[in-house]
């Protein structure tokens, strides 16, 4: 067991997690980066496809700029976001982001004149490098940058738990060295979790090998408040085979120099969507494109596994391939381009919600928490959005540390954390192989926490996590009982993160008693802004956990509408 | 099959084209349900393990190895995270050529091997360290000379044009696993493919300081490269990176830290001025007097009848010869 201590933990080596490390390196605060995967190269960040235009940056319209802005509330957040935090937010970007990036040595993607590329539209993009593959550029220069900076990094080390002082605040983490199997603890004054907006929960998901609702887990663990969690987001066009490339997209949005963007094709040929005639200010049409879908199925044209086409049929090569990384997945599968569509289905993406955060510190509401990113559950998807989480948090934390004491070592805290890890890595003769507790999450998720479900299906569904919680989890048992590089262990450890995970997300779905945007109920299918234009917020108590309802201020844009079925509103 | 007139991204795939192991093939040749085998390289046993997987749809080698995990083999050892091409964390070897898990299509009977050149942890997962420690050292990152402009700064995508083919990079080593001159260990100094595309991704950015570049260079061993074109071969983010990577990265290299590429520029004068390679009219330009420690070896070698001393330094001026030093751009010829 080697312990260390430093003045802040920062789980998570994303946009925002390696953000928060450089800002508070700026100001000579320490930070240890702890990644399950490796810095830059696991997780979300690298799959951003493209840089989002927001404010008057690079030749925006006052036009493009509230476009931006309107789109990223409707389109993004459905309204259940902070509208002030927002506007911060893409001044931000314009002011600092860009220019930041750049100095650094970001390259956008310039035309052989010098022109920066951009998408035309009501909402414009640039490129880093090339579109579809902007995140591995992007996230590369952040792994350097923290290399440079000489910030500590664990890697490939699993955080399995929250160590907190007797009064409850955080105070550092117990991890594990997934390759040496060794136990690491990081003792510091505040421990800043930035886990990411993507879980691999449901059979088809984005979220990557590592990612297991840990996050959300062991912050509901330490007291916690959730919110939204309800919200998830999905991809309507990732590839349906082979499986590796569920989290591969057929980007729907605008491509660089090109008035074309991909076109989705149910099971009889008729075209069903098309973001630039559908919708063109639904820069990232995700909502907008599910609904189509959900209409389709209805129809008995498409399933959401499968049974319908995207590509760029309607393009040319060279006009698709100039700037975007997009005619790859079709000629790696032996498709002709662009002349061939693939087959598509739906893969759960981020999630909105996550943990309750003060959206102008990151404080959590634990003492010592901090989230930033996709897990604090404020906002939708955006590499621009996860990066600026990670100045405010680094913000948020400096104000406070003055206050926040050095981390406290509880034995007996860390002895029982290490016991329950070991419990987990045990042979049994009759147990149950870890991968099929895993398997059966993700299937009863698709299944019954889909993107369509009511009451029915999610009272089954928390039924079938209770018995996967009372009657799986003990009986687990791996092949290989050693604590080096053993994924087997690790995945044991993980699937009890997802059943306790899978769980919330299941109580908070039974909460909202509506449809909105991608989270869609059978039973209620009317979005009602009279009622649930309002943070679903999940309080933990001393005997379990109640639900309360925060509404949003809207100081910028409103619903033109107070209850209207949520298949007909565009966002 | 293989046409006539290749284009410069076939001339890469040419060794494949030759076998018929294309994409085209390998994607069509299986069935839904097909068994497919699959031999393992495991680290507790010397004999390779055999696996069973029924096809399924466009099957990646990943997806395979997640079938094992899932139903066979739950304690194999394999790093992946994005499956998409991304984190450049899955590489391997499969029937002795490196590939990225996620990326390649399974063959009907396949080895999988890990990556070689680097220590292996556990069956198919290797080391990064030596790779990482590599990138680190070279410091690949930018330093201006002058303030930055502004956003958006002057540049175009021609002075990028070199430096974008290497940020297609994901870092996945599959050229580092592929090169014959690192297999050579601790022989040469060569700091290998991908450390290089890595360092080229800001050394042919026109935006670095020449100084810090050079620095960088003096570190890379670059001329030991043979250009063999293994790593272009293998590279699953297509790169070309002996011509647009590591031939810029060394044309830099001579003109930043000419020392380094003494041995280059003076096999390119010998050649330019005579016309073929003088041996010992190479060793006496690269090595000075200092060729006279080796005079058992030249004494063997012209005993032999393997140098021609008096060629050597009998040499006629031709028209030949003049074109070639004008062509070098100086009157010493060697």
């Amino acid at each position: 067991m080697r312990v260390q201590s430093t003045d802040v933990v920062v789980v998570g080596g994303g946009a925002a997690g390696c953000y928060a490390a450089l800002s508070l390196h700026r100001h000579g605060v320490k930070s240890v980066i702890l990644c399950k995967g490796l810095v830059g190269k696991s997780g979300a960040s690298i799959f951003a496809g493209n840089l989002v235009l927001a404010g008057r940056a690079l030749g925006n319209t006052e036009e493009h700029a509230r476009n931006t802005a309107e789109f990223l509330i409707k389109y993004h957040n459905q309204f259940l976001i902070d509208q002030r935090w927002a506007r911060a937010c893409s001044q931000w970007i314009e002011n600092v982001y860009y220019p930041e990036l750049e100095e650094a040595g970001l390259y956008l993607r310039r035309d052989d004149k010098g022109q920066v590329v951009t998408s035309p539209g009501k909402i414009r993009s640039v490129a880093a490098n090339l579109q579809g593959n902007s995140g591995v550029p992007f996230m590369d220069l952040r792994r350097k940058q923290v290399i440079k900076a000489g910030i500590p990094r664990l890697e490939e080390s699993a955080v399995t738990a929250l160590l907190r002082r007797l009064d409850g605040s955080v105070c550092g983490v117990f991890a594990l060295d997934i390759v040496s199997g060794e136990y690491q603890i990081v003792l510091a004054r505040a421990v800043i979790l930035a886990t990411g907006y993507s879980d691999r929960l449901h059979a088809r998901s984005t979220g990557t090998r590592e990612m297991s609702g840990d996050g959300i887990a062991m912050a509901w663990r330490a007291g916690a408040t959730l919110v939204n969690l309800e919200m998830q987001w999905w991809h309507t066009n990732d590839i349906a085979n082979p499986p590796a490339w569920q989290r591969m997209q057929v980007y729907p949005n605008p491509m660089l120099g090109s008035e074309k963007s991909a076109r989705m094709v149910n099971s009889v040929g008729e075209e069903f969507f098309n973001q630039q005639e559908d919708d063109p200010l639904a820069y990232g049409p995700y909502t907008v494109q599910l609904k189509a879908l959900a209409k389709q199925v209805h129809a008995g044209k498409a399933r959401y596994d499968g049974g319908y086409y995207a590509g760029f049929d309607h393009c040319d090569a060279r006009e698709v391939e100039t700037f975007t990384s997009y005619g790859k997945t079709f000629r790696q599968l032996g498709l002709r381009f662009p002349e061939q569509l693939v087959e598509a289905a739906v893969t759960a993406h981020y999630r909105q919600g996550g943990i309750d955060v003060d959206t102008k510190t990151m404080r959590s509401s634990v003492p010592g928490l901090y989230v930033a990113g996709g897990l604090a559950g404020h906002s939708n998807g955006l590499i621009g959005l996860a990066t600026y989480d990670g100045k405010v948090v680094a913000e948020g934390v400096m104000e406070d540390l003055p206050q926040l004491a050095l981390g406290v070592l509880r034995e007996a805290d860390v002895e029982s954390e290490a016991r329950r890890l070991e419990s987990l890595l045990r042979a049994r003769r009759d147990g149950v192989p870890v991968s099929q507790v895993k398997v059966a999450i993700r299937q009863m998720m698709w299944d019954k926490v889909g993107v369509e479900k009511d009451a029915a299906s999610l009272q089954s569904a928390l039924a079938d996590i209770e018995a996967i919680r009372l009657d799986l989890l003990p009986r687990m048992s791996v092949v290989r009982a050693e604590k080096s590089v053993n994924y087997e262990w690790l995945d044991a450890i993980d699937a009890v993160n997802m059943v306790d995970t899978c769980q919330l997300i299941i109580l908070s779905s039974l909460e909202r008693k509506e449809s909105r945007g991608p989270f869609m109920r059978r039973d209620f299918p009317m979005q009602d802004n009279s009622r649930w234009l309002a943070a679903n917020l999940m309080i933990r108590t001393d005997n379990g956990y109640r639900f309360e309802l925060r509404p949003y201020d809207l100081p910028f844009f409103q619903p033109d509408f107070a209850v209207k079925d949520n298949l007909e509103v565009a966002w | 099959m293989v046409s006539d007139v290749l284009t410069p991204g076939e001339a890469r795939q040419l060794g494949r084209l030759e076998r018929h192991d294309t994409l085209e093939a390998r994607n069509r040749r299986l069935a839904e349900g097909d068994a497919i085998t699959m031999r393992v390289r495991r680290s507790d046993t010397a004999r390779l393990a055999e696996f069973r997987i029924p096809y399924r749809k466009w099957m990646r080698v990943l997806d395979a190895l997640n079938w094992v995990a899932d139903n066979q083999a739950p304690d194999l050892a394999y790093r992946w995270f994005c499956g998409s091409k991304m984190c450049g964390t899955c590489a391997v070897r499969m029937n002795g050529r490196e590939v990225l898990a996620c990326w390649e299509a399974v063959e009907p009977d396949m080895t999988i091997e890990p990556l070689r050149n680097l220590p292996i942890i556990r069956d198919l997962m290797v080391d990064r360290g030596p790779f990482e420690r590599k990138v680190e050292q070279l410091e690949p990152w930018l330093e201006r000379s002058e303030a930055y402009s502004g956003f958006p700064e002057p540049l175009s995508h021609k002075q990028m044009k070199n430096a974008s083919k290497a940020l297609d990079c994901i870092g996945c080593m599959c050229c580092y696993s592929a090169c014959p001159v690192i297999g050579l260990g601790d022989l040469t100094d060569f700091a290998g493919p991908a450390p290089l595309v890595q360092l080229g991704q800001t050394a042919l950015d026109p935006r670095n300081d020449a100084t810090k570049v050079a620095w960088s260079l003096a570190l890379t061993g670059i001329f030991n490269c043979v250009s063999c074109y293994k790593c272009e071969e293998v590279c699953p983010a297509s790169i070309p990176i002996v011509s647009q990577v590591i031939e810029p990265l060394k044309a830099k290299t001579a003109a930043l830290v000419p020392d380094m590429a003494k041995h280059s520029n003076a096999l390119r004068a010998v050649v330019a001025v005579r016309g073929y390679v003088d041996p010992s009219a190479l060793v006496l330009k690269v090595h000075g007097l200092k060729a006279l420690l080796n005079l058992r070896r030249a004494l063997r070698l012209l005993f032999r009848g393997k140098i021609n001393l008096l060629r050597t330094f009998l040499r006629r001026k031709t028209p030949a010869s003049a074109a070639g030093a004008r062509y070098l751009g100086r009157e010493d010829v060697p």
